[in-house]
Parts: C-alpha cells; structure tokens; sequence
C-alpha cells in the first residue's frame, strides 16, 4: 500500500463518530449602508490610501501626482504608458527589482476589511510585491460587504464560466494595505517585504 | 514541588520590567481581540459555526484529503505523502536534492518546526533562509520561536539591533529603532528572495474542492518566496485541509481578528500551482501523530486548531512565564494539549502551568475546549508515571482526612497553632505552600464551630 492509502486507511478506522456539516447559509453576515465608504475607510485603516481617477484625467498623470519621484514603473496594463517594464515580457522575475511603482489591476474590493481580490494577470506576479510602492485599480462599483459574499462570489465566476477561476496562472490573492510587521518589539512597521505603500485607485465605473 | 515549567518560569520571572511588558504587550494584543470580536454582531454565531465545520471535517478528513489531493493533482501540483517528520524531511530533501538547491527561501511554518527540518537540511549542505522577519532574527540568534505568530517577542529592539550589527545586516552602529532595523532586514532578506532556488511556504487551509494552498501573511513573505524561486514547496499538516471556500470565508475572517486584533491578514494568497515561468509546486501532506489524535476519544478536538495564537495571548500564565518556559515548541494552552498528544513523558512538566481560569477556551475562534483538556491530562499523571510525588502524598493525605470527621475535626482544632510558629519555620523551602506567598492565618475557629455557634446548621 501507498503512504497515501496507509494515511487514510488509519486515519478512517481511528474515527468515532462522524460529525454532520453545519448549514452555513443562515449566517448574518455584517453589511454596510455604504459598502463603498467602509472600504474606503478600512483600506485607509489598514495602512493604504485611497484616491479617485478624475474625469478626464489620464491615469500617467495620477501615477506622477502620486509617485513624483518614481523613475521605474512597472505595469502591462496598456492605459500605463509611462511604464518602464513589463511583467509580462521581462526576462525573469528578478528583473522586476528596483521598481519604484508597479500598477495591477483588481477585480473586487470587501468592505469589511479593506482587501482586493487579485487574480494573477501577469506572467511574474513578482510585480504585485517587488514594488517599492504599489498602485492597485479598482471600479468603484465593485465593492461587496464582506468575505462571505468575496468567496461567494469567486466560487460562483468559476462555476459560471466553467474555467479556471485564477486565469489559468494558478494564483490569485487578497491584498489588504502595505506589508508590514511588528516583530520587532510590536513596534508597528509598514514595509516589510513586500510593498511599502499601497494606493488604491477608484475608477470611475 | 516546582515543576519543569514553573523552575522555568522562575528564570524567567528574574527579569521583572520585561516580565511586566511581556504580560502587558500581549493582554494589549488580547484587548485588540475583544474589539474586533466585539466589532461583529455575528462573532459567537461565527465560532459556533467554525467549531461546527471543524468538527465535521476533522471527522470526514479521510474523504476531504482525498478531495484535496485529486484537485490539486489536476490542477499541476505534485502532491506527496509523509507519515512522520522523518519521512517529511526526505521528502523535501529529495525535491531539493532532485532539483540542485543550493538555498531554500521560505515562509513561517510550525510544521517545519514540529518535524525539525532546518538542521535536517542544513546538516545535508542546503542554506535554509527564514523571511518572515521574527522567524529571522531568531534563526540568526540561534533560537526557537517563543510564540506561535510573535516568534521573536522574547527579544526587545536593542537585542535585535545588537544581533543585526553582529551579523552585518545593519551598519549604523546604536541605531536601534525598529523602523530602521526592518528597513536593513527588508534590504538583507531582498538579496535573499532574488537569489534562492526554491521557496516553501507552510498552508493555513488547504482547500479540498479547489486543491488550493492558502497562506495568509502580513509581510507578503510568502508571496515574495514563490515569486522568483523556480521551485514551490508548500507543506501542510492534514487538519489544515477544509471543504470550500464557503468554510474558508469563516475562518479567514476569524483567524487574525482572533490571532492580532487586526480585520485580515495583509496577503491572502491562493496558490494552485507553479508560476507559468517556474518548474513545479509541490505539496507535502503530513501526518505525524494526527491520523492517532483522532483516536483520543477526550483529546481529538485539538485537531481543530488554527494556530490563530488567541490562547496563548490571553492566558495568564503564558503571559507571566514566556514561551521557553514550556517545554513543547508551542507554548500556552494549545501547546500544553499538544504537547500531551505527542509524548505524556516529556511534557506533563507543562499541565501545571494551568490556573484553569478557561480564558482560552473562552476566546478560541474554534472553541476547542483547552482548559477543560488540560484538567483530564492531570488526571492522567499517575497513569504516565508522572504525577508529582509530593502532590502525590498531600492528596493521599487530604482524602484521609475528608473522609473520617473526628480526624477532620481535632486537625482543624489544633490548625491555629501553625499561626504561633516562627515564620523562618513557616515561610520555608520546606513548606511549598509559602512559595511566591506568605502563609495564610489559620482562623481559631473552624468554620463549623461558627456555624454551631450562630446556630447555622445545614438542616435548618
């Protein structure tokens, strides 16, 4: 027999009893009035900011309004055209280091806690945690209340398209604010090994 | 009388301004907890719920590991098998071995730690880099983590800075401050990411109808070791395995408001397989030990542990004695249960270390029953051969006196005279009682001679 089979051979014959599964669908889940203003202020809460695309606005002019000082942009999203490097054409993962700014796009905010589901849209998903500083793109409209409906959510897109949920790259994430660590001392530090700063921006639609 | 924890604790103890802060930093952590607890009308429903999904899935895990590995097959991963830490280690070693690693960047993982990996590897010629930062600065000084989340906590900002100039990671010699310190580490840790050849990750949850592995980190330490390595590998304890996503929202939502007192974890990251530019992702189910814990018709619930750390946080005697005063690598409520599990022999010395206030079993996101454990395996003592000799004796004693009332009597008559003995004699190292206390005053009646006298009896 496999070790496999030996495991879940012990494992089956070491069970009393069998518990059933809970019926999870009466859970009242919290929701806000505003969904979109409880995101807003648990991304800032989180250690993010936030600011909205202008009307008119080109999104170069937002990244140079927020970042002035950034010299190497990283992005494949074609509206970044002041983008130095590309995820998707670099020649490997390591040369996305020394990125001042990367810019990703996300699908879904939760107003909860503040993440954005981000499937992998890139070949390195390097981009999304080498960056010094990270942009993330988000519809305003696309905001729901809480991980319950997030999960939901993600659960039902696969289920509908029949395809795989993380765009065939395998991987996807929620990001909630910078990294950051408080291993030293608890003393709160934003920045550890992943991005510095995370600036969420609003889109219009 | 002291036991192995608390002459530990003792140690420990000699240091009182840290002892202070350490209980005052993590009651502050607790404090956290309540508000976000308290923040969320569905709290309680949600830790029924999570109990509720736990119990049902430890009891079906034959059937969701199956799930999970056929899923995770399918979607690309290479899925493997270990029924102790000795076959884990071989395992892992084998990928590294099989693939030329030379370094292994790699996130927080107790597993790792349960099976002793890292001098396993190390002693075979593999560089084995800790990333998330307390996992870090204790493998550069050599030590084990103290607790399961805060690894480093025993240590204050100068003893990092001190380590960190020592090891060349810091060059501004007395800058102590911990924004600085990160910044270094970040900067020496970077280096690392770019160049290791393989990078493993522990699982919070793997997920049976998805085959994904889920880590959740505040660092991005995790996502940054499967970013450029060529090689994943995620090793993953077979309780941490649940149904769905649906079950997931739950203790996503619970593990760090729980664990920190924050709303979520910075990253919460599903991996399904290798990056497109990467060779493979592995993933080792691990047994040891858990397939026999099931069996424990009194201790089986321990499987249901998260590893959020709210238990550790709240208990006072964790909070007043630190994590090297236990002598299970998990300290606290949990560790003392798991530490029982795993050798009666070795960590009886830990059940002490109880005052059966049940704090923890009053915070635990999962609602494992921690203290009411850590009672039965006192139970147990005399059975393992590790009941206390002295306690022993006294309860011996005590069920003597209880139960014939004229021996009860005349020794409660003649107890004031303890009150007229020197104290040299009294607060002595003979007397265990006056320990850490002063002895109490014996009164000169005892309570059923005032109650005769008030003429208080129990049948009126």
């Amino acid at each position: 027999m496999s070790t496999k089979e030996d495991i879940l051979k012990k494992y089956r014959n070491n069970v009393h009893e069998r518990y059933p599964m809970p019926d999870l669908s009466d859970i009242a889940a919290v929701t806000y009035t505003d969904p979109l203003a409880q995101f807003i202020e648990m991304s800032k809460a989180v250690g993010g900011r936030v600011v909205e695309l202008a009307e008119g606005q080109s999104l170069d002019d937002l990244i140079r309004q927020c970042y002035p000082d950034a010299h190497e942009i990283a992005s494949n999203l074609p509206e970044v055209t002041s983008a130095t490097r590309n995820p998707d054409t670099v020649e490997n993962a390591q040369a996305l280091n020394g990125t001042d700014v990367g810019i990703i796009r996300g699908c879904f905010g939760v107003a909860e806690n503040g993440c954005i589901w981000i499937p992998q849209h890139m070949q390195q998903k390097a981009v999304c945690f080498i960056s010094e500083n990270l942009m993330i793109l988000l519809p305003k409209s696309q905001i729901v209340n809480n991980m319950h409906e997030a999960y939901h959510r993600l659960r039902q897109a696969e289920k509908d398209s029949g395809t795989d949920l993380l765009n065939d790259y395998g991987y996807g994430t929620f990001i909630s604010g910078p990294s950051k660590t408080a291993d030293i001392a608890q003393v709160l530090v934003m920045g550890a090994q992943a991005a510095r700063s995370v600036t969420v921006v609003l889109l219009p639609q | 009388m002291g036991t192995q924890h608390s002459k530990a604790a003792k140690e420990f103890l000699k240091n009182q301004d840290y002892a202070h802060w350490h209980d005052n930093t993590f009651w502050a952590v607790r404090q956290k907890r309540d508000n976000m607890a308290q923040g969320l009308d569905e709290w309680e429903q949600l830790r029924e719920k999570a109990s509720a999904i736990k119990r049902h899935t430890i009891t079906h895990l034959d059937q969701y590991l199956d799930e999970f590995a056929t899923r995770a097959e399918r979607n690309g991963a290479i899925v493997h098998w270990a029924k102790d830490a000795a076959e884990f280690n071989e395992i892992v070693y084998g990928i590294l071995k099989e693939h030329d690693v030379k370094k292994m960047v790699k996130s927080k993982s107790m597993l790792t730690e349960e099976c002793g990996m890292n001098p396993y590897l190390e002693a075979r010629g593999i560089e084995v880099v800790e990333t998330d930062l307390g996992e870090r600065i204790i493998q550069l000084k050599g030590q084990k983590p103290s607790h399961i989340v805060m690894p480093a906590i025993h240590l204050n900002h100068d003893d990092v800075g001190e380590l960190f100039e020592e090891k060349g990671i810091s060059d501004e010699k007395g800058n102590h401050d911990p924004t600085y310190l990160t910044y270094r580490a970040r900067l020496s840790l970077r280096n690392e990411f770019l160049t290791a050849d393989a990078g493993m990750t522990g699982a919070n949850f793997g997920i049976a109808e998805t085959g994904d592995i889920v880590v959740c980190t505040n660092e991005g330490n995790a996502d940054m070791s499967t970013s450029c390595p060529k090689l994943h590998i995620a090793a993953i304890g077979l309780e941490k395995v649940i149904p769905n996503y649906d079950c997931l929202a739950v203790f996503q939502r619970m593990l760090c408001r729980a664990g920190t007192g924050q709303p979520t974890t910075t990253y919460t990251s599903h991996f399904r397989k290798a990056r497109p530019t990467a060779e493979q992702m592995h993933i080792v189910l691990v047994d040891n030990g858990r397939s026999d814990w099931i069996a424990n018709p009194e201790h089986w619930e321990i499987l249901k542990c998260i590893r959020c750390g709210s238990c550790m946080n709240t208990c006072p005697v964790y909070r007043r004695s630190g994590g090297y005063s236990y002598s299970y690598f998990i300290p606290g409520p949990v560790g003392i249960n798991l530490g029982m599990l795993r050798s009666p022999l070795q960590h009886s010395g830990n059940v002490s270390a109880c005052t059966l206030c049940l704090s923890c079993q009053s915070v635990c996101p999962v609602k494992i029953d921690l203290g009411d454990q850590v009672y039965k395996w006192r139970q147990q003592l005399d059975e393992f051969g590790t009941a206390n000799s002295s306690k022993k004796l006294m309860c011996n004693a005590m069920t003597t006196l209880f139960s014939h009332p004229s021996l009860y009597k005349m020794a409660t008559a003649v107890s004031p005279l303890a009150n007229i003995l020197p104290p040299f004699l009294i607060n002595s190292s003979l007397n265990p009682w006056a320990e850490g206390h002063d002895m109490m005053k014996f009164p000169k009646k005892p309570f059923h001679e005032m109650a005769k006298d008030l003429n208080i009896s129990p049948k009126a």
